[in-house]
């Protein structure tokens, strides 16, 4: 293959790639601001002529959508801060020490994700009213958190495992304390892994709708107070809602998009 | 780390300044008027000027969820509960529901009917829910489509042979199925076979269930069916498909054609769904209200019932959500032209000559779910997998007595009334 022609293919390549994440979403802008009527008409026009911003304007008009974006934000927020609290050091634990049942360890927790929540969705209500965790956002962050921990501690855990133990050797040879050394020469390598997995537990809380809503009643999270309605809606507000979802994720996902491809181990090296 | 653990502390702050800032105000959580747009006008509208009311809304699966939780934990956020008379009923046996005895005398004598009251008192003596509003099932077609009725047919008298005709000749003039009904996933086509195909039919729902009458009925509906838009069974709403045009001729819940004759009040019209041997099934659909034990509120909750029952605000309901008063009130004639057409089918559809009406299913708990798929599971198996009429009813025949069997459910209108549980024959 010539370099050109293998050039030609790479770019197709990433042009179908970058096709097929984009068109839905443009589709989707297109019928949020396309109004009542642009939804039905038939053929679609693909540039914005009669752009509008009534049907977004009403959305945003709904009673309750500031606050529950607010609420969505902070429990994603939330479930981000505790599921690295927790999972970071259940994933290093798994990474550094030897001990009777890691492989057991490794497996029992991913089992938090293999109860349907619609089934420990009545008890687990009755304990938060009694608890007084009702209708908090910290309650639904608590879920999440229950939630996005396997992703946190299996993430974490190969990304320590990744961290060359000399490193962390030669640190407590230079005098430092076990905990100096993860923070001096662990963590700044780590930090881009661990900012991935947090983004992983910020996409399951925002996405996460069954908990969210029937752990609340006026603090709903945006995607609960939204999806919960839009499924009934008239299209075009589905479109708007859709967008207004989605909206937050890729912003989200863009702003912290180098440290994603630490996932993939690529800015490491 | 510092800076995590400064968010961590801010993070919590905000969660609990949130749940402590609130104002002591009445919850009122309901399963109806759930879309957007329905929603505002509740809050906008309905509600306006009562003090301050939170309205909530919530699907059915979660609000049983949420009304057992809260039974079960022996504390209440929720004042009020709207919800049609099918999910009331539950919460009478799980201890969701406070008596309204107390309330009932003011709703008599704003006009709600006997008939009303009565199906609010749940099969038992005490008023569990006060009815709040009505609705029905109709049917609504585009006006091109009225070119090729049958001759002698009249659209407002239509029976079950004429639509077949009719939709007949729409696909031969047209070249596409244009009839269209609400069977997708999360369609009422149940409520079509319980208060519409097998009352027309058969006279019954439960008792005839497997007749003569009924095999017959499903022969001519899997007949009818060839005329049927094939996409139905993944229509849930029916003024999607109507308005796109994909269909011309349409079964569906008022509520859920809406759309489609406000968008559009000069394209379409409305009238009853057809009649069969027996007369004209119809099923009137109720929502009520009710107050559960222990509500953080009551006095409010009973002051927001008394507002929503005066006959200015059904009738601000009827204009701006299309659903229908229970009380005594005089519907204005300057209805916008979407919410008249829903009146005017609605009017047609109650008033028929041959009008058959027909209850929700009463005294089936929470077994309403696997009742509505006995007769979705026999529709499918007959109608849309081709089999026999007589083998697939027998089967199912077991399932539903199994159902009637274990809820002991006496017959409701139109089976005739029994002593005991309703007996299939």
């Amino acid at each position: 293959m010539s370099v050109g022609l293998r050039r030609v293919v790479l770019w197709s390549g990433v042009v179908t790639l970058c096709l097929w994440v984009l068109v839905p979403i443009y589709l989707i802008a297109l019928g949020a601001f396309g109004g009542r009527a642009g939804v039905f008409r038939w053929p679609k026009s693909l540039l914005p002529w009669d752009a509008t911003l009534a049907s977004m304007q009403t959305f945003l008009a709904v009673e309750g959508v500031g606050r529950a974006a607010v609420n969505g934000a902070l429990v994603a927020a939330l479930t981000m801060l505790l599921s690295l609290a927790l999972g970071a050091p259940a994933g290093y634990a798994l990474a550094r020490y030897a001990f009777r049942g890691a492989n057991l360890f490794r497996l029992l927790v991913i089992l938090t994700r293999a109860f349907p929540l619609a089934i420990l969705a009545l008890p687990l209500t009755v304990t938060f009213i009694r608890v007084g965790l009702y209708d908090t956002p910290l309650g639904v962050a608590l879920v999440h958190t229950a939630l996005a921990l396997p992703f946190a501690a299996l993430v974490s855990a190969s990304l320590f495992m990744g961290i060359p133990r000399e490193l962390e050797e030669a640190a407590w040879v230079f005098g430092c304390s076990r905990l100096q050394a993860f923070r001096k020469v662990v963590l700044p390598l780590a930090l881009p892994g661990l900012a991935a997995a947090a983004i992983f537990a910020f996409v399951i809380s925002w996405n996460e709708v069954f908990a969210a809503s029937v752990l609340t009643v006026r603090n709903k999270t945006l995607t609960a107070y939204l999806l919960t309605v839009l499924a009934e809606s008239p299209l075009h507000y589905r479109f708007a809602g859709g967008f207004l979802l989605i909206l937050p994720s890729i912003v989200f996902i863009f702003a912290v998009r180098k440290y994603l491809f630490a996932m993939w181990g690529v800015s490491n090296k | 780390m510092k800076p995590i653990a400064a968010w961590l502390a801010g993070a919590a702050l905000a969660a609990i300044w949130t749940t402590a800032g609130l104002a002591q105000d009445v919850i009122f959580l309901s399963t109806q008027l759930r879309p957007v747009e329905e929603a505002t006008k509740v809050r906008q509208v309905i509600l306006k000027g009562v003090g301050p009311v939170t309205y909530a809304v919530e699907e059915p699966s979660p609000f049983q969820t949420r009304m057992d939780a809260e039974t079960q934990a022996g504390k209440r956020t929720i004042s009020l509960v709207g919800a049609l008379h099918g999910e009331l009923q539950p919460l009478v046996n799980s201890k969701g529901l406070s008596p309204v005895d107390d309330l009932s005398a003011k709703a008599k004598e704003r006009g709600v009917p006997d008939a009303l009251m009565a199906l609010g008192k749940l099969g038992g003596e005490q008023q569990m829910y006060i009815p709040w509003m009505q609705a029905t099932y109709i049917m609504a077609a585009h006006k091109s489509a009225l070119a090729h009725l049958p001759a002698g047919a009249d659209v407002n008298t239509l029976t079950y042979d004429q639509l077949k005709a009719w939709a007949k000749a729409v696909q031969e003039k047209t070249g596409k199925r244009a009839l269209g009904f609400p069977a997708g996933p999360k369609g009422l086509m149940a409520r079509f076979f319980q208060g519409y195909l097998y009352p027309s039919y058969t006279g019954g729902v439960v008792s005839t269930f497997k007749s003569a009458d009924a095999e017959a009925m499903w022969t001519a509906f899997k007949d009818l069916w060839q005329h049927v838009n094939p996409n139905s069974t993944s229509y849930d709403f029916m003024q999607e498909p109507l308005m796109a045009g994909e269909v011309l001729i349409a079964f569906d819940h008022v509520a859920r054609l809406k759309e489609a004759l406000n968008a559009a009040p000069n394209d379409f019209v409305t009238f009853p769904a057809p009649a069969g041997p027996k007369g004209r099934g119809f099923m009137p659909v109720i929502a009520g209200l009710g107050i559960p034990p222990g509500a953080p509120n009551r006095a409010a909750a009973a002051g927001l019932i008394e507002h929503l029952l005066k006959p200015e605000t059904q009738v601000a309901m009827a204009r701006e959500l299309g659903f229908f008063p229970v009380v005594k009130a005089e519907l204005p004639s300057d209805l916008p032209g979407g919410v008249k057409l829903l009146v005017e089918g609605v009017a047609k559809t109650q008033t028929a000559k041959d009008a058959l009406p027909s209850l929700l299913p009463v005294g089936l708990g929470a077994k309403g779910g696997e009742f509505n798929k006995v007769y979705m599971d026999t529709f499918q198996r007959i109608v849309l997998r081709g089999e026999a009429p007589r083998a697939a009813l027998d089967a199912q025949a077991a399932t539903l007595a199994a159902i009637i069997t274990e809820t002991k459910a006496p017959c409701w209108a139109p089976d005739k009334a029994s002593n005991g549980p309703c007996p299939i024959n």
